[in-house]
């Protein structure tokens, strides 16, 4: 007979030692002397200091790192002053900042989608920018995408959203001769795309949990909240209307399954969908990695389809914002933060090389951003109505997307019933908030 | 004219014949049942080996493709258009070289600390008899059962304390909390398989027990060290989060270095990833090809006495 070798009382010991461990190593932690008292690596410190340190994701990536380290370099020499840029895998982004802001590593002017603006503001380390903001000249709608709890913690970059991104050429050959404007028109105008045959995906709508997030404004078109105040209301009749909605597009193949934002835009890419949902930035990505040089003249925003006419359309808030640790350089970082997103020159440039809509009202008029029709229009039709999550104001927003997403995919791959997973989803989000 | 027909035969003859027949279809039914299981082993060794490659093929396939046809969808499983141009890009990119040396270095020094520290401690728990031996030995596995993220989050701290962040230190420190534990218990296994015999013989020849350790033990138990090293220095060549965590990019190890390099906040490189993958794996095979058979023999040494 053979034995593991480890005895019920040894296994016994070693769970012992592993929960005494745990403790031990959680103590350890907790005695090692705070950061904030040993010097260097404080986020206290010289508030006048020149010197800043710069937090960016896109320091990291091939297309944004030029222009960001001109906008550096040109702010070091006009100022006599050094920033040092530090970065972080986009996806690792968020935990990343969280433990070393904590830790006392990180000062200066962070790079913040807006979706994770209040989860690093409730750590208390940002300053307040409100007496800094009306410099800017920032759009209304820019510049709500930095406030959290009525305090303006963020100066907006970039400030666009996730909307609908249709192919005029299939449009033009299935006989659509306008967008559809209601979720009536849209179905009838997937049904004429699906007529095209040549496994034409009409709406290459997210249907993979990563992207099932995407729900949420269909969700918002037929009536659902989200929440109402403190209370959830995924699970009402709106939402499960919803979702039996996408569930009837899948099952009649008007969208397809185990579609994330990758493959859609592959099939967008390749002539092979006529809609899929993506941020404005969604032109040059699919155009770039597509054979058909001619597809990026074929690309429109659409508005989201509402339920009924006169509706307002609805569309995720989407964008950059430029946060302020309290602390070192904070003074220094503040006026880069500023010139970075609200100086015309800087914003221009910024926008020619990354096709990212600028968030001051002489940004987006200035004439390199105007002649741009489709950033135009995109920024009139979509972004206008946009709105953030309500669930951004939460620290657990990624679980609870998740929670809802494959609530979503459930009934799709006919594992659950609408209501039934409706009602799941809000009670998983229910407890996720209260936690 | 002479008759063809043929003479009927004896009954001891049409036992023969009957006998031969009999063991020509055994024979037969041998040959066929042999044949059978023969394309059964060669289908399964087929459907394995095509499944434990298929990522490799996958990888290769990428790395040598356009990125449009990257991006096909639905792909497809064989590129129409081959260009090398994802592995010219790489000569290029100096930073992936930064990457790559700091790999070497950090998981080389994992290596070697993890061997060294684990050397002792396996000889002791093996060779010695003390009080609370037993539960060191379990404290030493119990640390395998700390999520990572709490010793991350510990070592964050305490490193930071310490001004070690960002240094090869700090790497190669965290790297041992989780490749230590399964070397000592590895070591300590091919320590048990040396007769105590042998010590004692060496004891009365008058060897210190310093000297029976680096002389007589250590050169016996190499396969074993060896391939413990292996298992070390390949953890840390892979680990992702605490070299992200630990590390500023001038310290940075390839797997994050790869992920920030190619994966965006739009757009993921996956051709030009596949090809830095498939260079940076090359010193990792070449160190197996050279090394597995003491791989195999070090990981398996201690489990049969």
């Amino acid at each position: 007979m053979t034995t593991s070798g480890i005895s019920r009382r040894g296994a016994l010991r070693m769970f012992g030692i592993g929960a005494l461990g745990v403790a031990g190593v959680g103590a350890l932690g907790a005695c090692a002397p705070s950061p904030s008292n040993s010097g260097s690596s404080s986020n206290g410190g010289d508030t006048k200091s020149k010197d800043f340190d710069f937090t960016s994701w896109s320091l990291n990536e091939e297309a944004a790192r030029p222009s960001i380290e001109k906008i550096i370099a040109a702010w070091e020499k006009a100022e006599k002053s050094k920033v040092r840029a530090v970065s972080y895998p986009y996806n690792e982004y968020l935990s990343q900042l969280t433990l070393k802001l904590g830790g006392g590593e990180t000062t200066g002017a962070i790079h913040l989608d807006i979706a994770w603006l209040a989860a690093v503001a409730q750590m208390g380390k940002l300053a307040d920018l409100g007496s800094v903001a009306p410099k800017g000249g920032y759009t209304d709608v820019a510049l709500k995408s930095g406030v959290y709890d009525g305090k303006q913690y963020g100066l907006p970059w970039n400030t666009g959203s996730i909307g609908v991104i249709a192919n005029s050429k299939l449009l033009e050959k299935a006989g659509i001769k306008k967008h559809p404007t209601t979720v009536e028109e849209f179905e009838d105008a997937l049904r004429a795309l699906k007529g095209l045959g040549g496994g034409v995906v009409p709406y290459a709508a997210a249907t993979k949990v990563a992207q099932l997030k995407d729900i949420f404004p269909w969700m918002q078109t037929f009536g659902c909240t989200l929440m109402d105040g403190q209370k959830v209301t995924i699970g009402d009749d709106a939402s499960v209307d919803a979702v039996t909605w996408y569930k009837k597009l899948h099952d009649a193949r008007l969208i397809a399954a185990d579609v994330d934002r990758f493959d859609a835009r592959a099939l967008f890419g390749q002539g092979k969908a006529a809609f899929y949902d993506d941020a404005v930035i969604g032109k040059g990505v699919t155009s770039a990695q597509s054979k058909d040089k001619t597809l990026a003249d074929a690309m429109q925003p659409m508005q989201r389809p509402v339920l009924r006419s006169g509706d307002r359309p609805q569309a995720l808030l989407w964008g950059g914002v430029i946060a302020i640790v309290n602390g070192k350089g904070q003074d220094a970082a503040t006026q880069f933060a500023l010139h970075t997103t609200s100086d015309l020159a800087t914003t221009s440039e910024y926008f020619a090389t990354r096709a990212l809509p600028p968030s001051t009202t002489a940004g987006l008029a200035d004439p390199k951003v105007a002649k741009d029709t489709f950033t135009t229009e995109w920024t009139e039709k979509i972004t206008k109505t946009a709105t953030g999550s309500p669930f951004w104001q939460f620290a657990q927003n990624a679980q609870i997307e998740e929670a809802v997403a494959k609530q979503v995919q459930a009934v799709l791959v006919g594992k659950s019933k609408p209501k039934d997973a409706m009602k799941k989803a809000g009670e998983e989000v229910a407890a996720l908030i209260k936690r | 004219m002479t008759s063809t027909t043929s003479t009927p035969l004896s009954g001891t003859g049409r036992l023969k014949q009957s006998a031969t027949s009999a063991g020509n279809t055994s024979r037969r039914r041998i040959r066929k049942d042999l044949l059978r299981s023969r394309i059964a082993a060669w289908t399964a060794i087929l459907v394995i080996g095509a499944f434990g490659l298929l990522p490799v093929y996958w990888l290769l396939a990428t790395a040598l493709s356009s990125p449009e046809d990257a991006f096909q969808f639905p792909p497809k499983l064989i590129p129409t258009h081959i260009t090398f141009s994802n592995f010219t890009a790489l000569a290029d990119n100096d930073q992936l070289i930064k990457y790559m040396i700091n790999s070497l270095v950090v998981a080389s020094i994992t290596a070697v600390l993890s061997v060294v520290v684990a050397t002792y401690m396996g000889y002791s728990f093996s060779k010695f008899r003390y009080r609370g031996r037993r539960s060191l030995m379990h404290m030493v596995l119990a640390s395998q059962m700390f999520p990572q993220a709490l010793l991350l989050v510990t070592l964050y701290a305490v490193f930071s304390s310490f001004g070690l962040l960002n240094t090869y230190t700090a790497l190669v420190l965290s790297f041992t909390t989780f490749t230590m534990p399964l070397c000592v218990w590895m070591l300590k296994g091919i320590f048990d398989t040396i007769p105590d015999a042998l010590l004692e013989a060496a004891s009365i020849d008058g060897a210190s027990r310093w000297r029976t350790l680096h002389s007589i033990v250590a050169p016996l138990a190499a396969p074993g060290m060896i391939a413990a090293g292996l298992f070390a220095f390949v953890r840390g060549w892979n680990d992702f989060i605490f070299a992200v965590t630990l590390a500023d990019k001038e310290k940075q190890t390839l797997p994050p270095g790869l992920v920030s390099t190619y994966i965006g906040e739009f757009q993921a490189a996956w051709p030009e990833l596949m090809a830095a993958s498939l260079v940076v794996s090359i010193p990792v095979v070449v160190a197996f090809m050279f090394l597995q058979r003491y791989l195999v023999g070090g990981m398996t040494a201690g489990s049969v006495k």
